[in-house]
């Protein structure tokens, strides 16, 4: 068999070309900002400039055909529909807020002006990663995706730490890739397809061989591994940590909204199929998984001095949440709004979060302790009710778009029988609204003592700041225009 | 629910409204705040005595509802409406709140300063939006919203403002009170589904939800705490006892209390803690009947526990303002013992002992606030014969003293004896243990008076000791005057709630199933 018989190329019509205009723009602005980057004196500010048209465009071309046709492209590899276009649309304006932080960041952080191209880059691989069901291309998508944010993270030359954050991300993401690879190719010779649909079709009802349960059980790991879930949390911490702040706010958001997305995509095909016997297991693995995140992440997150080390423990505490929200996701459409509601709030509010921890910085060049946060809230008050709404929101409390997301999310697993594991969610919850006040406590009540972490004004991410934490009020409030559109979009 | 009136809204959210405005006020403005926040309060006062005056008695159900479509999709919607219960709920904190500002008036002669002005006037603005939000709300997720907004400018108050314990004892608070409430979120995703499986479409309403049926078996213990209906129970109460609080979930409240500024601890001592009874009254009760029947003995016994375990804390107590707070334990115990006995004539006492007590232990924490601001010092030994020295405030002392015993004639007699005598009704020795707890009140709460106000002056400093302003006059008068007037005239002041309150005890009894 030839490659051309498995993978026949067709030619693209003028509606498909239409499809791809992002993409391209994507790809043609990344290249272009990466040469503009190169000016000695302008080179950060062109690039910022070229990197932010780049992505307003394509969220105006997203935007605008959303309701379109749907195309499908290379044989069913490439999906693009309302639904993935929404994906897509969110993907890039959480790209298009990383790209408003990293102005000013960059400088501060000695980052290279080749930063923009980088995140222009990740986002075409998160479009790609959402836009199929070809574990294949899936494959290569994330690697397209993977390999940018592995430059990001290792490119904070001011910190010791990035170099080691950078490398640990690149063996183990390398490793969890392999997992992934791997698993296909076991799936593919049970089941003699990459397509998703055509693996949930075929195993529907039979009795699949061991080798695609092997296959499969990789394959979930090696996602688990992307999302960053107990016990294949390990580089979460310390990457999202070595990193330039705008990056882990860019991690944090599109990456993980990126691998969820995915996962969904992959769990519904496979774990959640009816009538497939041994399922049962792979269900206890992603619920012990889910049940193990929420636990570990919040009772570890208690004890972190570091704030930015203290939120990426609570981002595997959300992953945890997430996890429980998949199960929500076999119920239908309906309640897969919820997740994608859920972490289009969640990345809300942690982009905002992270917009906030980069404008801080410790005297002696190390990362920022809760306690040098004494006092700052009142001295630069806007910044500090900023920040009071996002850990508010990520604790969940009403007023907020995360309560909101956590109440569908819930909603949707109680309704799905997962009762005991919402009463573990909500339990831990209450630990994690521990540490999300402590960072309040110090910001508001605590007297600022000479120590405190020193404030530069980031226009950038200021603006990022302030923007999100307008949206999170108001989809706190008045969440209903985002339902219905998710509602309509994901029809 | 049809819209009928929008006044409640206006009620709700115009604090909240000001409350924005207050933070958007130059700096320069900043000594005039507390005049604004009073006519804030005036104003919400102003517009809830308009809806007292068209509230029409004879009728149980909710009235001027209002009701805006909000998140659909998920069966939840804008409703607020009000009836007999929730009437004099409301009623109680729109005239706690001004007396509140006025009482707690900063003084600014003695070198004072204030700090942090604007943000501490709309917080309290803010958390007036919650308490009245959390009482008007129909609808269960409406009035889970409003319960948790409650929680931010109270954990700010505390935090921000209050004593040297304060972190502690704010975060204490905020964790003690979501433990609860999220178990009740879950409680309440449940409820809401079934709605959808019992009834075809999703709907929060409480209207709605009443008319649900939860199963519940009673034949032994264990079927009885695996059925649903218990479950549902359990989870909403124990929201609600953690609020009320009930031992042995107090324990956050006597540190909050003593920490909270003054304005805090009125505002917690009179409305939030009726949050938890009136969540019990409204919800937990009457929607999982037959479970709250079921349970009813073990929450009497705990409410009877409070009541003498709390006044043996509070006759411990050398601290002024822990006293008051301990007091507020064995207090808020009538009110479970009440709720928890299913008597008609019970129920409609523990309702009026929430206002009842709202209006002694508001009372009280002001005349703490007033020594303290005097005088620094919380000590009940460090006062002594000062009712020579500051004869007004020894009489508005008095009066809230008498109140808080429940001597008849005050009204904190018409709370407690409803409850007593109903309650005895149907659970004789409990009433018999409880009724020793109208003693230890009239012992300890004598007692501050005594090592406050009587005896020889033992301090030299009393000379700088002023008695009441004008303000602080005009909030004490308000309030003895509702202590006595309730005390003799309860009809006027609680015959609106009377139809209510007969529909209320009928169809729960019939629910149940017992006399």
């Amino acid at each position: 068999m030839t490659l051309a018989e498995t993978f026949p190329l067709q030619a693209l019509s003028s509606a498909d070309y239409l499809s791809l205009t992002p993409l391209f723009l994507l790809s043609f602005g990344a290249i272009a900002a990466l040469l503009l980057g190169t000016h000695k004196v302008q080179g950060h500010s062109r690039a910022f400039v070229a990197a932010g048209v780049t992505i307003v465009l394509a969220l105006l071309s997203y935007g605008t055909n959303v309701g379109a046709e749907a195309t499908v492209l290379l044989n069913g590899t490439l999906i693009i529909d309302s639904f993935t276009r929404t994906l897509s649309f969110a993907a890039c304006l959480f790209s298009l807020v990383a790209v408003i932080i990293t102005r000013g960041a960059d400088i501060k952080e000695n980052l290279l002006s080749e930063v923009y191209a980088l995140i222009l880059f990740s986002t075409a691989g998160m479009i790609l990663m959402m836009s199929t069901s070809h574990l294949l291309f899936m494959f290569i998508a994330l690697e397209i995706m993977s390999l940018a944010v592995y430059v990001m993270v290792a490119m904070r030359r001011t910190s010791y730490f990035s170099a080691e954050a950078g490398l640990k991300y690149f063996i183990l993401g390398g490793f969890g890739s392999a997992l992934l690879l791997y698993g296909t190719s076991l799936i593919f010779g049970a089941t003699g397809s990459f397509e998703l649909s055509a693996i949930g079709k075929f195993i529907s009802g039979t009795q699949p061989t061991p080798i695609f349960y092997v296959g499969l059980g990789l394959v979930i790991t090696a996602m688990l591994f992307k999302v960053g879930a107990v016990p294949f949390h390990g580089w979460v911490p310390d990457v999202y940590q070595g990193a330039a702040t705008n990056v882990t706010a860019f991690m944090s958001a599109g990456v993980k909204f990126t691998a969820f997305m995915a996962f969904g995509r992959i769990a519904l095909n496979t774990v959640f199929v009816e009538n497939v016997p041994g399922m049962q297991w792979f269900e206890s693995y992603i619920w012990l998984v889910a049940a193990a995140s929420m636990i570990y992440g919040n009772f570890v997150a208690i004890s972190q001095n570091e704030l930015k080390r203290m939120l990426s423990f609570s981002t595997i505490a959300h992953t945890g949440y997430l996890l429980l929200g998949l199960y929500g996701m076999r119920l239908g459409p309906e309640s897969a709004q919820s997740v994608l509601l859920y972490l289009f709030f969640y990345a809300l509010s942690s982009l905002g979060a992270f917009a906030i921890v980069a404008q801080f910085e410790s005297a002696n060049e190390k990362d920022v302790r809760i306690e040098q946060m004494a006092g700052l809230g009142l001295r630069h008050p806007i910044m500090g009710a900023c920040m009071t709404v996002f850990l508010l929101s990520m604790a969940g409390i009403p007023l907020t778009s995360g309560f909101i997301g956590k109440y569908g999310l819930f909603n949707s697993a109680v309704n799905a029988g997962q009762i005991p594991l919402v009463v573990i969610a909500v339990l831990t919850s209450v630990v994690s609204v521990y540490y999300y006040l402590r960072v309040i406590v110090y910001m508001f009540m605590k007297e600022a003592d000479g120590n405190q972490a020193i404030y530069q004004n980031l226009r950038g991410a200021g603006l990022a700041a302030t923007i999100s934490a307008a949206a999170t009020l108001q989809f706190g409030v008045f969440p209903r225009a985002v339902i219905q559109l998710i509602k309509y979009l994901a029809k | 629910m049809e819209t009928t009136s929008t006044l409640l809204t206006w009620i709700i959210f115009t604090p909240a409204l000001l409350g924005v405005l207050t933070l958007l006020a130059p700096s320069s403005l900043e000594g005039k705040l507390r005049q604004f926040a009073l006519y804030q309060t005036i104003i919400n006062a102003i517009l809830a005595t308009f809806m007292y005056a068209g509230f029409i008695g004879q009728e149980s159900g909710y009235q001027f509802v209002h009701a805006v479509e909000w998140l659909p999709d998920w069966g939840i919607n804008y409703l607020v409406g009000i009836d007999g219960i929730s009437l004099p709920l409301v009623m109680l904190t729109a005239y706690v709140a001004p007396l509140a500002v006025l009482g707690t008036w900063p003084d600014l002669s003695h070198g004072g300063e204030l700090k942090l002005e604007k943000f501490f006037v709309s917080l309290i603005m803010f958390l007036q939006t919650g308490m009245y939000g959390t009482f008007l709300a129909v609808d269960l997720f409406l009035f889970y919203f409003f319960w948790e907004v409650v929680l931010i400018p109270m954990f700010f108050l505390i935090g921000i403002w209050g004593g040297k314990e304060r972190i502690y004892a704010t975060i204490k608070f905020f964790l003690y009170t979501m433990v609860g409430s999220l178990l009740m979120l879950v409680a309440i995703f449940w409820v809401v589904r079934s709605t959808g499986e019992q009834l075809g479409n999703l709907n929060a309403s409480l209207e709605v939800i009443s008319g649900l049926k939860f199963a519940f078996d009673g034949s032994s213990p264990g079927a009885a705490l695996t059925s649903p209906q218990a479950l549902l129970f359990l989870a909403f109460a124990l929201a609600f006892v953690i609020k009320v609080p009930m031992v042995p979930f107090h324990t956050w409240l006597p540190d909050a209390h003593v920490q909270a500024p003054t304005i805090g601890s009125v505002f917690l001592a009179a409305v939030l803690l009726k949050l938890g009874t009136y969540g019990l009254m409204r919800i937990a009760i009457p929607l999982f009947p037959q479970a709250a029947e079921y349970f009813s003995v073990m929450f009497i016994a705990l409410g009877v526990i409070g009541i003498i375990y709390g006044a043996f804390c509070a006759l411990a107590q050398s601290d002024f303002k822990k006293l008051v707070a301990y007091s507020s334990v064995s207090h808020m115990g009538y009110i479970m013992v009440g709720l928890f006995s299913f008597n008609k004539i019970a129920l409609a006492g523990s309702l009026y002992q929430m206002i009842n007590h709202g209006i002694s232990a508001g009372g009280l924490f002001l005349v703490v606030g007033f020594l303290y601001e005097r005088l620094h010092t919380r000590n009940l030994n460090e006062f002594g014969g000062l009712s020579k020295v500051v004869p007004m405030m020894a009489i508005a002392f008095m009066v809230m003293t008498l109140s808080s015993v429940a001597l008849p004639g005050s009204n904190g007699f018409v709370g407690e004896f409803p409850i007593l005598l109903g309650s005895f009704q149907t659970h004789p020795w409990f009433v018999l243990f409880a009724g020793t707890g109208v003693i230890l009140g009239a012992v300890y709460a004598l007692k501050a008076y005594q090592l406050v106000m009587l005896g020889p002056v033992t301090r030299t400093d009393t000379d700088h000791l002023h008695d009441l302003n004008w303000r602080e006059l005009v909030a004490m008068s308000v309030l003895a005057l509702f202590v006595f007037g309730i005390g003799f005239f309860p009809k006027t002041f609680f015959g609106k709630s009377d139809a209510t309150l007969n529909t209320y005890a009928d169809t729960l009894i019939q629910k149940v199933g017992s006399p």
